[in-house]
């Protein structure tokens, strides 16, 4: 009663124990103490973003990219190991949830509209343009081991020869397979003993015959089994055991590839479709990432796209992937797992992808809170020797933690075809069945270039 | 193997001439094959083998060996955008030579894994003319009395003859001359690589060895003097040594210590860099070598490249 008969005392208005004048305005008075802000050693929720924040603005202030990749990296703690080439079961839906991407099927249509016409066999020549059949026909005629047709390849100098590719693409697969004297393959060896010889063969040859063509490939780097290493965040969860149970931790993947071959170029490849683009769903999966099965380690977290930062050729253009003799079709066929066959080409194309691509990017200083403001782009072709299946992928977002995906409507896309052999069978000297269109799809990737070049 | 260039020559009757033959040095002084502009792309092709190619701070030599001689590799090949003729060549890895001849009254036989082999559908003209040719024949091999110029070399008794480019290119190969060996020392330890002058005696032992295989199968077996000679190129390096050498044999007939002799040219000891600073070197606060390659020889990617390009220009 004494605190009523008190307040009853105070007119509305009138402070209790200062003595300002009341209608008066006080002067803005500069703040006497420094804004509110979060401990940063406390066990709280405020103080955790607090530190989140400060590690932001560490990361955003570094000087150098290799600073930044180091600081990016710098805690190491368990995290899922992302295997590109898997036996998983239904792997590229986990890995496209994983990495937030699209899987739109077949090749994007810039590429089938923007390539220089290749000469069909047996079209005339356009008039006004001096064909030279005469020495094309005659060194494609002479080349005796593919059991091509002998088509003479009607070409002038802008259409591109297929008889010639043909040959070329005939004289590796032989020479691996059939010329050289090689002993046998060593036991769950046999993707060394010819596939890659002549896969390496194959694209170093075309590579050095289109480079007339692709000025790109002539400033370009080839990679013999290189090192691409992405880490990444995407989620969340909650520690299951140890000391730190109960605290709310993003999801960690790292990826670590070697794909068998890959041509680094200094310019980056044109984007495919605009940046904000949305050209499908992204297929959301309620389990934990350990039941794909997904195992977790910890070690060193890499960022690596098969050079280091000083490389002028930071950009990447083309990759190949070999599978190995574990993931052989027969297995799968004999187990009954048909349909998995081109779920192994998939996956190894999303992830391998996805982490050149998210490596480039970071090369060039973007990062989960700096999100890329261009596109980056890269192909790969997956094959087993015989089949090859073809990828186009196209990077829009890094921005996959917690926190950032929630407000970022974009997802990367990425573009693949199903698996084609690209010949029948190899004997007695001659290539039978060979496919033109895989190889035409190849030439194709090799000839992509930016629009100024 | 001491003296081991001299013992390769006598055992393969060769005369040396010190330097690359004029042909090669013509494409190497040739400026309308623009070689300057490849000069930049071939610094950066040892530096991406020596400084970048790894996650970790430096290289070892086993990675970056190879690593240096697949980018020179690749720039030589894209110039095949400029000579349609140079995508007529294949590379065979891995494979195996063996060859046989006799050399007064002792049968010598080369075998074995013949490092990185380059193939082509047309052979390389002869590098030297016919008068240098018949002119060796006032030429003296040089023994090595009273040491045995088969010294060091392993006795083994052989049941079969072998005489093959190893490939066994069946009938129909398209690219059935041998064009270039390369060989690369690329073992960690030094004790494991050979010294250059060892190399340079393997190789031409090697070279000799294709050579007198392609021979024998394009002319028949007896021993002649060869109207065609076979030239074949040879390339050795530990990752910053190169060693060059043409090899042109003149004759098959091996048996008689007279008559025409083989030739071989041979550029030894040729730096592509002094040196690759991977991590600069700081004394006292202050940066005395800064990270990257110093003192790189632009003429020695010339001289590869001009080996490579040869026959073709």
């Amino acid at each position: 009663m004494a605190a009523l008969g008190a307040r009853r005392l105070l007119r509305p208005g009138q402070r209790w124990f200062s003595e300002t004048v009341p209608g008066v305005p006080s002067p803005p008075a500069s703040p006497l103490y420094p804004p509110l802000a979060a401990s940063i050693t406390a066990k709280s929720k405020a103080a955790k973003s607090r530190r989140l924040q400060r590690f932001n603005q560490r990361v955003h202030a570094a000087a150098t990219v290799e600073e930044k990749l180091r600081l990016y990296g710098k805690l190491q703690r368990p995290k899922y190991m992302v295997y590109p080439q898997t036996f998983a079961l239904n792997a590229d839906r986990w890995y496209r949830s994983f990495t937030k991407t699209v899987l739109v099927p077949g090749m994007p249509p810039r590429a089938a509209a923007a390539k220089s016409p290749v000469a069909a066999t047996g079209t005339t020549p356009e008039a006004g343009r001096a064909p030279e059949p005469g020495a094309q026909a005659l060194g494609a005629a002479e080349v005796p081991q593919a059991a091509k047709t002998l088509e003479p390849a009607a070409g002038a100098a802008p259409y591109l020869d297929m008889g010639e590719l043909r040959s070329l693409a005939c004289d590796a697969l032989l020479q691996e397979s059939f010329y050289q004297n090689k002993k046998r393959p060593f036991l769950y060896r046999d993707q060394d003993h010819t596939p890659g010889p002549f896969l390496t063969q194959l694209v170093s040859t075309l590579a050095a015959f289109l480079s007339s063509r692709n000025p790109l490939l002539a400033a370009s780097s080839l990679d013999l089994n290189p090192e691409v290493n992405y880490y990444w965040h995407h989620g969340e969860e909650v520690v299951v055991h140890g000391h730190r149970k109960g605290r709310v931790d993003p999801v960690r993947f790292q990826i670590d590839d070697n794909p068998h071959l890959q041509i680094r170029v200094p310019k980056q490849l044109p984007e495919v479709v605009p940046l904000e683009s949305d050209l499908g769903d992204v297929p959301v999966i309620d389990h934990k990432p350990s039941k794909l099965p997904l195992f977790k380690k910890q070690y060193e977290n890499k960022v690596f796209i098969g050079s280091k930062v000083a490389d002028p050729c930071c950009y990447g253009h083309t990759q190949f992937h070999l599978l190995p003799d574990k993931l052989k079709r027969e297995r799968f066929i004999r187990e009954r797992l048909e349909d998995q066959i081109e779920v192994v080409y998939r996956s190894n194309g999303i992830a391998s992808l996805f982490a050149w691509t998210a490596a480039q990017a970071m090369y060039q200083g973007f990062w989960s809170e700096a999100d890329v403001t261009r596109p980056f782009v890269s192909q790969a072709v997956v094959t087993d020797g015989k089949y090859f299946a073809f990828f186009c992928y196209q990077l829009n977002t890094l921005a996959l933690t917690a926190e950032t995906i929630k407000n970022n409507p974009r997802k990367n896309i990425c573009w693949g075809t199903d698996s084609k052999p690209l010949y029948d069978v190899v004997e007695d000297g001659s290539v039978k069945g060979f496919n033109d269109e895989v190889l035409l799809q190849l030439v194709r990737f090799l000839l992509n270039r930016p629009k100024e070049l | 193997l001491f003296p081991g260039v001299r013992q390769a020559q006598w055992l393969t009757k060769t005369k040396l001439v010190e330097g690359l033959p004029p042909a090669v040095q013509g494409i190497v002084d040739n400026p309308a094959l623009g070689l300057q502009e490849l000069e930049e792309r071939a610094k950066h092709a040892v530096s991406h083998a020596r400084l970048w190619d790894t996650a970790q701070v430096a290289p070892r030599r086993e990675q970056y060996c190879p690593v240096l001689f697949e980018n020179l590799i690749h720039i030589c090949r894209l110039m095949s955008g400029k000579y349609p003729s140079l995508s007529k060549r294949m590379l065979a890895r891995n494979c195996r030579i063996a060859a046989t001849w006799e050399r007064e009254s002792i049968l010598l036989q080369v075998r074995g894994l013949s490092g990185i082999l380059m193939n082509s559908m047309t052979p390389i003209p002869p590098v030297a003319s016919k008068e240098e040719v018949l002119a060796t024949k006032e030429h003296v091999l040089e023994t090595f009395y009273p040491i045995a110029p088969t010294i060091d070399l392993q006795e083994v008794n052989v049941y079969k003859e072998l005489n093959d480019t190893g490939q066994c290119f069946g009938d129909g190969y398209p690219y059935s001359h041998p064009h270039t060996l390369f060989f690369l020392e690329s073992a960690n330890v030094r004790t494991n690589r050979f010294r250059p002058e060892q190399l340079r005696a393997k190789m031409l032992m090697f070279a000799f060895g294709n050579a007198l295989a392609k021979a024998k199968a394009l002319h028949g077996d007896d021993p002649k003097v060869l109207e065609q000679p076979v030239v074949v190129q040879s390339i050795g390096t530990d990752g910053q040594l190169f060693q060059f050498m043409v090899f042109q044999l003149n004759t098959t007939d091996l048996v008689s210590n007279d008559g025409v002799k083989n030739l071989v040219w041979i550029d030894s000891d040729q730096n592509l860099y002094e040196k690759a600073q991977c991590v600069p070197e700081v004394k006292k606060r202050v940066v005395t070598k800064p990270a990257g390659i110093s003192g790189f020889q632009p003429d020695t990617f010339k001289k590869f490249l001009a080996l490579y390009l040869h026959g073709t220009v």
